[in-house]
């Protein structure tokens, strides 16, 4: 297996040729289908057009001078390796997100690898079991190294996909910019750590500020929803349009479309959503995201064009994703861990209030805890496990929110089956790797600990997991 | 998001802007507040309420930018308070009580502002028992360091 560069990719990242998941293997010297994938990416500094070509470029970190990194497309099951060569003027990671992968390859600092110096280099490769919409993202110093754009989708395709006219990518970032179109400083304010992190005031989709989505009347998309934002939760509505989800952080769940319209993604979440486009050509949509308070935005419109539908009614392909091999939890015997998620303003607790001077309670000075504990940082390998799971048992992990924020918790090397929330049955076979829980909210996910290793269990709000929102489990 | 929500964006995330949700007509001494905070935080709104019945009138506006409208107004991260005002010239961060308010507003020093760090117990707003005297800082025009201004 060869490397090739990746960035050849770049120009077809946008919202149209958004098709954007563009093959990255163009087959090299001696290479065969079967070989498998490899790519070569280089995180490092960059400046990019993000705001318009009248604004100035952006400085970033970047992989392959591009923010998103180029969006890799995979067959699943087949190998794929990927040499990271440092850029940066310091230390990194990759971490592949979503992948059940072997745990020296999960790009965890300290407890999986050691971090990549600059100039350095770690080829990581691993065989994707599943199917469906991935990312992969810096693990080191990873607020800022996120925040700066180290970040991009990893789509690991179906050996049937199911038929639509168009399949996209939304690769949703979001920034803090100054009005020179600069990043803003101020990473790790620590009245933001403990609160909801560093949401920013500029949305881009593929790293450009959205426009206008082109649409025939008609035709069926297939909508790869990534949220690779550090703190900002969305929540989507699709004016004028049924969007059904089929598929969350990769994994198929029944088709459905969301309770109330809107599709909540926490930082880190997918949803593959397949929209008909059923609205009038000539007519314009708007796509709002209205997760803040007093805060609803339009993200992007969706325009129709002239000509007459495609086809004169919704294509009955099925919507059904193919399943993946991903073990079923047994309940009856699983062992339940609970995962109390303790802290932040307001948290009624050690946390309620700060003392004069913005000292915080409790807790050792770190702003949130998971069990009275508190990992902080990018983790810290000699903190014992949260606990230890025997390899091949089923394992439930009961989330309290003792706080007074949302926490979107993910849990490396795994992908779980959400089961309830409040008590209440989740329907549509929901599966994730990411589970959006709610402030005050309980929630129940189950999995089968079948990956033996130490994986990260942390809050994907940047500063969150810094703050102390993180532990360890171990599979073994 | 375009270009121009962008723009506008970057226009809110200054002070002094105009009111996007205008009050009815109040008492003719009571002072203009600009109050900008977390969405999700409530204990702001307390204190909005607080001003609103000490002869202010409040026009609270969320962000998700409060971090950087503090720092471009010259508040220290480190004496950041949970929500940022903005009274005629000056910048009042956090839960500072009235009396200190009217302090600043009735000697007009040469002062970018003042602020009360962090959410301090039993502050204005605030829940829970006063245990300890709140320190307001001054924040200078110029960069130099902060001083105390009050102590309460």
């Amino acid at each position: 297996m060869s490397s090739i560069p990746a960035f050849a990719l770049r120009r077809r990242q946008f919202l149209q040729a958004g098709a954007a998941c563009a093959t990255i293997g163009l087959p090299g010297p001696g290479w065969a289908a079967s070989d498998g994938l490899a790519v070569t990416l280089r995180p490092g500094p960059a400046r990019v057009s993000m705001v318009g070509d009248a604004a100035p470029a952006t400085a970033v970190w970047a992989y392959n001078g591009a923010t998103p990194g180029p969006a890799l497309r995979l067959p699943q099951g087949t190998p794929f390796r990927a040499a990271v060569t440092n850029g940066l003027a310091e230390t990194t990671t990759v971490h592949w997100h979503g992948m059940r992968l072997p745990n020296g390859m999960d790009g965890v600092p300290g407890l999986t690898q050691r971090p990549i110096p600059p100039g350095g280099r770690f080829d990581y490769a691993f065989t994707p079991p599943d199917a469906g919409t991935f990312w992969y993202h810096s693990h080191d110093h990873s607020l800022e190294q996120m925040g700066r754009g180290l970040a991009g989708a990893l789509v690991v395709e179906e050996a049937e996909p199911p038929t639509v006219d168009r399949d996209l990518l939304w690769t949703i970032q979001d920034w803090r910019l100054d009005p020179d179109a600069q990043i803003a400083p101020g990473f790790n304010n620590h009245m933001e750590i403990a609160m909801d992190g560093r949401v920013g005031n500029t949305v881009t989709i593929n790293g450009r500020l959205p426009e206008t989505l082109h649409v025939r009347a008609g035709e069926r998309i297939r909508l790869r929803l990534l949220n690779a934002a550090i703190a900002r939760i969305m929540a989507l509505q699709f004016e004028g349009h049924v969007p059904v989800i089929v598929a969350l952080d990769g994994q198929p769940c029944a088709p459905h479309t969301p309770a109330d319209g809107r599709i909540l993604l926490g930082p880190a979440m997918r949803a593959d959503v397949m929209l008909d486009m059923q609205g009038e050509p000539g007519r314009r949509y708007r796509v709002v995201d209205a997760f803040y308070d007093r805060l609803a935005y339009t993200l992007v419109r969706i325009a129709y064009d002239a000509r007459p539908p495609l086809r004169a009614h919704p294509l009955d392909a099925p919507l059904r994703l193919p399943p993946n091999p991903v073990p079923r939890p047994d309940l009856a015997s699983a062992i339940v861990h609970e995962v109390r998620l303790q802290g932040g303003m307001m948290g009624g607790g050690m946390m309620m209030s700060m003392g004069n001077g913005g000292g915080m309670m409790g807790m050792g000075g770190a702003a949130w805890a998971i069990n009275g504990r508190s990992m902080t940082g990018d983790g810290s390998a000699d903190m014992p496990p949260l606990f230890a799971i025997e390899r091949g048992r089923s394992c439930i992990l009961d989330f309290r929110n003792e706080t007074a924020w949302w926490h979107p918790m993910h849990l490396h090397g795994h992908s779980f089956q959400v089961l309830d929330r409040d008590g209440e049955d989740v329907p549509h076979d929901e599966w994730g790797d990411t589970v959006l829980v709610r402030p005050r909210e309980r929630v129940r996910v189950a999995f089968v600990a079948d990956n033996p290793g130490d994986w990260m269990l942390h809050c994907h709000v940047m500063e969150h997991q810094i703050g102390g929102l993180m532990t360890t489990l171990r599979v073994g | 998001m375009t270009r121009r929500d962008f723009a506008m964006l970057m226009a809110a995330a200054l002070p002094g802007g105009v009111l996007l949700r205008p009050r009815a007509a109040r008492a003719a001494e009571a002072i203009p507040v600009t109050l900008y905070k977390n969405p999700s935080c409530t204990c702001c709104e307390g204190y909005a309420q607080y001003l609103d019945q000490n002869g202010f009138t409040v026009d609270v506006r969320p962000t998700n930018d409060l971090a950087e409208i503090s720092r471009r107004a010259g508040i220290p991260s480190d004496l950041e308070g949970c929500h940022t005002s903005f009274i005629g010239d000056y910048v009042v961060d956090g839960h500072v009580p009235v009396e200190t308010i009217r302090k600043l507003l009735d000697t007009k020093p040469a002062l970018a502002g003042i602020t009360l760090p962090g959410m301090p117990a039993g502050s204005p707003g605030m829940v829970g028992e006063k245990t300890e005297k709140f320190t307001i800082y001054a924040i200078s025009r110029d960069g130099t360091p902060p001083r105390v201004f009050d102590v309460v």
